[in-house]
């Protein structure tokens, strides 16, 4: 069974938005989102030694993912190979995973109501195919694989060249996506990009806190008091005439 | 024509006349009222085996994870086990929108809708005296109860509550509409809307199906009738009403000129 990741070679990356642009194409993300995008951290340290770089922002399909346990439905769940994936047949659209994504890979979109996300473009992947920001990047700053071929690419990256996860001391969870480049260019990315720890949102938490065990409480109590009724009935038999 | 004054109140009934009131039977529900109770009944019980299979989040099932493949196994999928809930709920809110519009004069006028949900001084005393009892600390005897009695009506008070809050989350989660937040709020409300109203309907289960002092009621919901000694003896106030109206009905029958309908 194969494992998906990711390796982004900061180093090969210009920021010219490309994979951006043929992920949106590719399938119809809708204005105002991305599932990858490649924001800039910004000049980061003190004069004279500054440094910046772009930094790709997409789903890590992380081996433990915290968008699944956080989906309500199960819409969310994760994939035999590890990737996260989302049913949209399920998804209602309340919004629990995107408050649980560290990274902000998901979004809702608008058009439909439900939440989206890269899936390291699985349709493709099916013909055959690499994902399109992996195919289209100018650099060849995106390498796609399969962790588990020693012979891959993503393989000899991660554990023989020491691409590093996006992970920090609150939040790691596996991230599937590596990073390469030269220590000066993760540090401000990890500066700038660390994982945020999972957010629930408010009806969740009070779900989780309250409610179900109120719903519980109340629909025990009352079965129990009918079920005293019950037997205190089968106790006494029931008349043949009403008095 | 046999015409006996009706009593103003219940009075102490001789074995003749209890066994004569237990031969005659009232009508109590109409026939679209008796079949939308079971079309109610059977869409609630499906929904919520349906419904309590569609939360899978550990942090929000209720039901244990064979339950969750159990259900989502016997419709395919998960997918299909939703489409199902969300048809069904549907269906229910249309079939209940048609009562309403069709229905409106006959079953939600504000008089129908007092008798059916508001109380009265009478039901208070009759929930307290009926606590009471329950507990063995009175002998008092219970106020007279109009068609519904006042636990009747603290359910249906829930109930006609609850109702819309479940069609309307139930709307906007299917819809996916007004935006995430709605959604997610939606959905809690959905959960606690159902979760009480099941806390209810255990009981309405149990009193109508089971307690034996309320039997003809169950039977009230198939047949539409309630025999006689029933009504007398659990809702005088709504026995003696439609006595008058009957022996109302029988003079109008008997005569040749009708008179003017007069109530009480």
């Amino acid at each position: 069974m194969a494992r998906y990741a990711m390796v982004i070679k900061t180093e090969r990356c210009v920021g010219c938005q490309s994979c951006t642009i043929a992920c949106k194409s590719e399938w119809n993300v809708p204005n105002g989102f991305a599932r990858t995008r490649v924001p800039e951290t910004g000049t980061r340290g003190t004069f004279p030694n500054l440094n910046t770089c772009f930094h790709v922002k997409q789903c890590n399909h992380c081996d433990r993912p915290t968008c699944v346990p956080a989906c309500p439905s199960g819409a969310t769940y994760q994939g035999e190979d590890g990737t996260v994936h989302i049913d949209r047949a399920l998804c209602i659209g309340c919004g629990a995973c995107v408050a649980a994504c560290p990274y902000g890979a998901r979004y809702i979109d608008p058009a439909a109501g439900k939440a989206d996300k890269c899936d390291f473009c699985a349709p493709r992947r099916e013909q055959g195919l690499a994902p399109a920001c992996v195919l289209t990047c100018p650099g060849e700053a995106k390498v796609f694989g399969n962790l588990e071929d020693p012979a891959s690419d993503v393989y000899r990256l991660v554990y023989r060249e020491g691409a590093r996860r996006m992970v920090s001391n609150a939040v790691a969870i596996g991230p599937n996506v590596y990073y390469t480049g030269t220590p000066e260019h993760l540090e401000v990315q990890a500066a700038s990009f660390a994982p945020v720890p999972p957010r629930t949102i408010a009806p969740g938490y009070i779900w989780g806190a309250f409610a179900k065990k109120l719903v519980l409480i109340a629909v025990s109590a009352s079965f129990a008091g009918q079920a005293i009724a019950f037997f205190r009935q089968l106790a006494v038999g029931e008349k043949r005439f009403e008095d | 024509m046999n015409q006996q004054p009706i009593p103003s109140h219940p009075v102490p009934l001789t074995a003749e006349a209890a066994t004569a009131l237990e031969q005659l039977t009232i009508k109590k529900h109409d026939v679209a009222i008796v079949l939308l109770h079971w079309f109610n009944a059977s869409v609630w019980l499906m929904e919520l085996l349906s419904g309590l299979a569609l939360i899978v989040a550990p942090a929000y099932r209720v039901m244990p994870q064979w339950y969750l493949i159990m259900i989502a196994s016997a419709f395919g999928s998960r997918a299909n086990l939703l489409r199902v809930h969300v048809a069904l709920g549907l269906t229910w809110i249309v079939v209940f929108t048609v009562y309403g519009v069709f229905g409106y004069r006959n079953y939600l006028r504000k008089e129908v809708l007092v008798n059916e949900i508001g109380l009265d001084h009478d039901d208070w005393q009759w929930l307290r005296i009926r606590l009471l009892l329950i507990l063995n600390r009175t002998k008092e005897a219970l106020p007279e109860q109009g068609s519904y009695n006042a636990g009747q009506k603290l359910f249906a008070l829930l109930v006609y509550t609850a109702l819309p809050v479940i069609a309307i989350t139930g709307i906007i989660m299917t819809f996916h509409l007004i935006g995430t937040a709605v959604v997610a709020w939606a959905m809690l409300l959905h959960f606690v809307a159902v979760g009480i109203v099941v806390s209810g309907l255990m009981v309405h289960a149990y009193m109508g199906a089971v307690f034996p002092e309320e039997r003809p009621a169950f039977f009230s919901m198939i047949t539409g009738r309630v025999n006689e000694l029933f009504a007398y003896k659990h809702h005088f106030k709504w026995w003696k009403q439609a006595k008058i109206e009957q022996r109302h009905w029988q003079q109008e029958f008997h005569s040749t000129t009708p008179s003017e309908p007069k109530s009480d």
